[in-house]
């Protein structure tokens, strides 16, 4: 199929959008070009389509992402895959603040760093961070995997619901009420799993699997001391 | 939300320019107020004072009164005094001034008529621009694009804890010290526990901007001999709330960071020159940002400092 190029330069973001969601009607590959790491290029794109953008993006691509493959050459800013039902975003830099907050499903695969907050209030869905993910990642997730392969900032897992925060390398140190504990070969092979198809399986990695210890999911007032940390 | 930038050149060159485009292209973080902090090119002696009166009907009387309490302090105007030609009631006034005997007790007594005149930066280099309105509009309304000097930091405005007025715009200047300036984006929480404590202790606040206890905080850490890296190690520990500020000195760029890693701030460093701001697509604006790594400070509780010229290797 060929591939159709969009500039967005200095472009009305809408007029971009418009273009992008309409090839994406038509079928075929979108590389979106210039992008001068603007905000919300690549919004509320449809199953099957497939996008790449060249250079930076900034705030919210990718953002309620309902199927569609996207890629971004270099790094991407805030909200990153904020709210994406499906799909797949990869990121080949850096990710900024708060990626994959809220996501519900599909996957999210950074190869450098994330900035703090990664997988802020996540609901589902993998987040795979090839790099070390930054301050309070996984805060108030409620469901999903996050999976850091190069570590993880401060305050990692903080006041975490439901869902897991998996790190391979160190963790600066733990968020309220997260708890470390060895992960089962039946858990492994679920991550596993999730890394093989992109190509990121290393059976030496030395897995920490993060919880929550669910002391604030109930307030007692002989517990009170794990909420006065928060 | 509001946006900040920052920007050093390696010689005096078009800065006003710059931070006019760094704020422009975040103009959309906030356009309630705008504001810029230049240095110019650094006088010999006497100070460049910015002021902004709030009745243009008594501009007259405003600046008498003004060169009274001047000379009751040994001082005088070098130049003649300039001054905006809007219709907004508001206007904002430029003086050149020779050197008060006494640079606090000249600035305690020029704030007894803050009310109708407020000085709003005093230096040999700095000079404050602000007002409401979004960049294109202040610019275009001050003539900051043409303004040259080494460096500086821009604000932009999204008034979220305090009323607007062109007063209560960024940057703020850490009265009663020359060329000190900061700018702020996020929200001070023991903004009146502070106030209180500072006031008790003589110190004026001029709006009821939060932001402005980030300059009167540092006005007390400079009373105190605080050199700026401690001041702002010390600003992490000790001011409760969501912070990435800027604080601006003839000879340097500090910022800090808040324990909560809320507000982003993103850096390029070209050989010295460095372009500050709260967003990627504002350095983008200014700066080579294809061939020259870009510095993302995300993370708690950072700070750093960039010298300015000569002061290049102290910092």
């Amino acid at each position: 199929m060929s591939e159709i190029v969009i500039r967005a330069g200095d472009r009305p973001v809408r007029e971009v959008h418009e273009e992008i969601q309409s090839a994406a009607k038509a079928g075929g590959d979108i590389v979106v070009t210039d992008t001068r790491s603007r905000h919300n290029l690549g919004v509320g794109l449809p199953p099957g389509c497939r996008v790449r953008f060249e250079g930076s993006v900034g705030y919210y691509c990718g953002g309620l992402n309902t199927g569609a493959t996207i890629e971004i050459e270099r790094n991407a800013g805030w909200g990153l895959g904020e709210a994406m039902s499906d799909g797949h975003i990869t990121c080949n830099g850096y990710a900024g603040m708060s990626v994959g907050a809220a996501m519900l499903g599909g996957t999210i695969h950074v190869r450098g760093d994330s900035g703090p907050r990664a997988g802020v209030a996540m609901k589902g869905g993998n987040l795979v961070v090839e790099g070390k993910i930054g301050h309070q990642s996984g805060f108030m997730a409620h469901g999903g995997k996050i999976i850091a392969l190069g570590g993880a900032g401060t305050s990692c897992a903080d006041a975490l619901w439901e869902g897991e925060v998996w790190v391979a390398g160190d963790i600066e140190d733990l968020g309220v009420d997260a708890v470390v504990s060895e992960p089962t070969a039946e858990q492994v092979a679920e991550v596993d799993a999730i890394l093989e198809p992109l190509g990121l399986v290393d059976t030496s990695r030395n897995w920490r699997r993060i919880t929550a210890g669910q002391r604030l999911w109930y307030f007692e007032s002989r517990d009170a001391k794990a909420w006065l940390m928060i | 939300m509001c946006g900040i930038a920052g920007r050093i050149l390696n010689a005096p060159g078009r800065v006003g320019n710059d931070l006019v485009e760094l704020m422009d292209a975040q103009a959309h973080r906030g356009a309630d107020s705008t504001g810029f902090a230049i240095y110019t090119v650094p006088r010999e002696e006497g100070y460049v004072v910015r002021a902004m009166g709030f009745d243009r009907e008594t501009l007259g009387r405003d600046i008498e009164d003004f060169l009274a309490i001047l000379r009751e302090h040994g001082a005088d105007f070098l130049e003649e005094p300039t001054w905006d030609n809007a219709r907004s009631a508001h206007y904002s006034v430029r003086f050149v001034i020779s050197d008060p005997i006494d640079l606090g007790r000249w600035t305690t007594a020029a704030d007894e008529i803050c009310s109708r005149l407020e000085v709003q930066s005093v230096g040999r280099s700095l000079e404050i621009i602000k007002d409401v309105g979004d960049a294109r509009a202040v610019a275009d309304k001050h003539g900051v694009r043409d303004m040259i000097g080494t460096h500086g930091l821009g604000h932009a405005r999204l008034a979220t804890e305090s009323d607007v007025f062109p007063n209560a715009s960024h940057p703020f200047w850490a009265r009663p010290f020359a060329d000190v300036a900061i700018v702020h984006n996020g929200q001070i929480t023991d903004y009146y526990t502070w106030r209180n404590k500072l006031e008790h202790q003589g110190y004026r606040f001029l709006t009821y901007n939060d932001s402005e206890l980030i300059a009167v905080w540092v006005s007390d850490q400079m009373k105190k001999g605080m050199p700026m890296e401690e001041a702002l190690a010390r600003s992490i520990r000790e001011i409760d709330g969501v912070f990435t500020y800027m604080i601006a000195q003839a000879d340097k760029i500090g910022f800090a960071k808040d324990k909560f890693a809320m507000k982003p701030l993103v850096v390029v460093d070209e050989n010295g020159e460095i372009s500050a701001a709260t967003e990627e697509q504002a350095v983008r604006r200014i700066a080579d940002t294809e061939n020259t790594s870009i510095i993302n400070y995300d993370g708690p509780s950072q700070m750093g400092i960039w010298g300015v010229g000569n002061h290049r290797s102290a910092a």
